[in-house]
């Protein structure tokens, strides 16, 4: 169920808190990388209020397993890791039969005023395009910081496909902003 | 490493240095090249991530299949259905400034950048920024540390960020948002007001509690005449 009023998540933790867990060094980290969670499920979902809803779930699951993070620097990799899962557990459960990008994408086009930066503007609109498979591992990569091997592990793919993942979502990147694709080195396999 | 090795690894991780994939590099000029691009597209890459991406209905569920049903129910259905479009429409069209206010304290808290910038913008740039906007900011750009045209409610949106006494103060001239009155916010730890301009409104706002030392601010954006813009 959508909250029809998302409020911060960190904000609904901190109220159920009582005195100086508020301002535990859990709750500090939640809210310092609440905007980045925010942007990497945002990303992800393409939706703002979904995203909202994820970031919240996620921050509230991560506040009940917060004794299984033992070393405070790997948290950022911790929440990215369990927002993900969120994103995926969210669309596993409601299995939500989607618009059309391209209809979604037209109406805002049509609708909007001269962009600042009409290249930038276009190559959002790209990666919003790019199926999950290709722009998950590559959100993960570049907004979340995950290597191969981490990628590879999380999305249960081996390294070599996780490469050519993100070969391939450049690569569709590339197309979709009238560039030309780099020749596909990974054999007589079709870009799907 | 072969060439298509190189280039796998190139597009997939365009940052890799390994010593294998430099070993090739310095021998083979075609793949130096094929780096070189993918690279400079990666800087595109990464400013589309960093921020969030456009508000869109891309994930809107939809209802579930249609199924046949005496012609009545198709009509009731086809009623309520309308009625739900106009209410919602209605709720939309009379949604009170505090849901404004809401996504504008929720759109500062997503670029935190905005409130580090520390460097001044240069006149030419807040001119560019608000162009087309139908204010003028009489404001020193030293004073100005962040201008930029952010995406919120379906249009780019110039943002602000002018250095006070009271610390940062964030300006958003919101010319498709039209409200009655001066509204006064707070929000997530932020205060603010949303005051009606000639054309649109603009949300002035800044940390912590009160609006002492918006106004200030609030007087420094001057609305144009209609035309002038």
């Amino acid at each position: 169920m959508r909250n029809p009023q998302p409020q911060s998540p960190v904000s609904s933790i901190t109220e159920r808190l009582s005195g100086p867990d508020a301002r535990a060094p859990i709750t500090r980290l939640f809210e310092s990388l609440r905007p980045d969670l925010l942007r990497f499920a945002h990303w992800l979902a393409r939706d703002r209020a979904i995203a909202e809803d994820i970031v919240q779930e996620a921050l509230l699951r991560a506040w009940r397993s917060r004794d299984s993070l033992k070393d405070a620097g790997a948290g950022r990799a911790w929440l990215l890791t369990i927002v993900r899962r969120e994103h995926a557990r969210l669309y596993e459960r409601k299995r939500l039969e989607l618009v059309s990008l391209d209809e979604a994408i037209e109406t805002q086009a049509s609708a909007g005023d001269a962009q600042p930066d009409e290249q930038l503007f276009a190559l959002r609109h790209a990666i919003m395009r790019l199926p999950i498979e290709y722009r998950e591992p590559l959100v993960l990569q570049v907004v979340g910081g995950f290597s191969t091997e981490e990628i590879a592990r999380e999305l249960a793919l081996s390294p070599t496909a996780v490469l050519t993942r993100l070969f391939r979502a450049r690569n569709k990147l590339r197309v979709i902003c009238g560039m030309t694709a780099a020749p596909d080195v990974l054999g007589s396999e079709a870009l799907p | 490493m072969t060439c298509e090795q190189t280039r796998l690894l190139i597009g997939a991780e365009p940052d890799t240095t390994t010593a294998a994939l430099l070993e090739h590099l310095q021998s083979c000029p075609e793949c130096s090249r094929f780096r070189d691009q993918v690279r400079a597209f990666e800087v595109n890459i990464r400013r589309a991530l960093e921020q969030p991406p456009l508000s869109s209905a891309a994930a809107v569920p939809r209802p579930a299949a249609r199924r046949q049903g005496v012609p009545w129910r198709q009509w009731a259905l086809a009623a309520s259905v309308t009625f739900a479009m106009f209410a919602a429409l209605l709720v939309w069209l009379l949604r009170p400034s505090e849901t404004l206010a809401r996504e504008v304290v929720a759109h500062v808290e997503s670029e935190p950048q905005s409130l580090l910038a520390t460097e001044h913008v240069t006149a030419a740039d807040i001119a560019k920024v608000l162009r087309g906007s139908g204010v003028e900011l009489d404001v020193a750009s030293d004073r100005v540390t962040f201008a930029s045209n952010c995406w919120f409610r379906g249009h780019y949106v110039p943002h602000l960020v002018v250095q006070t006494t009271r610390g940062p103060v964030t300006v958003m001239i919101l010319r498709h948002e039209h409200v009655g009155s001066r509204q006064r916010f707070h929000e997530a730890g932020m205060s603010g007001v949303i005051v009606p301009g000639a054309a649109g409104s603009m949300a002035v706002l800044a940390r912590g509690g009160g609006v002492e030392g918006l106004v200030d601010v609030e007087h420094d954006v001057r609305w144009l005449p209609h035309g002038r813009s």
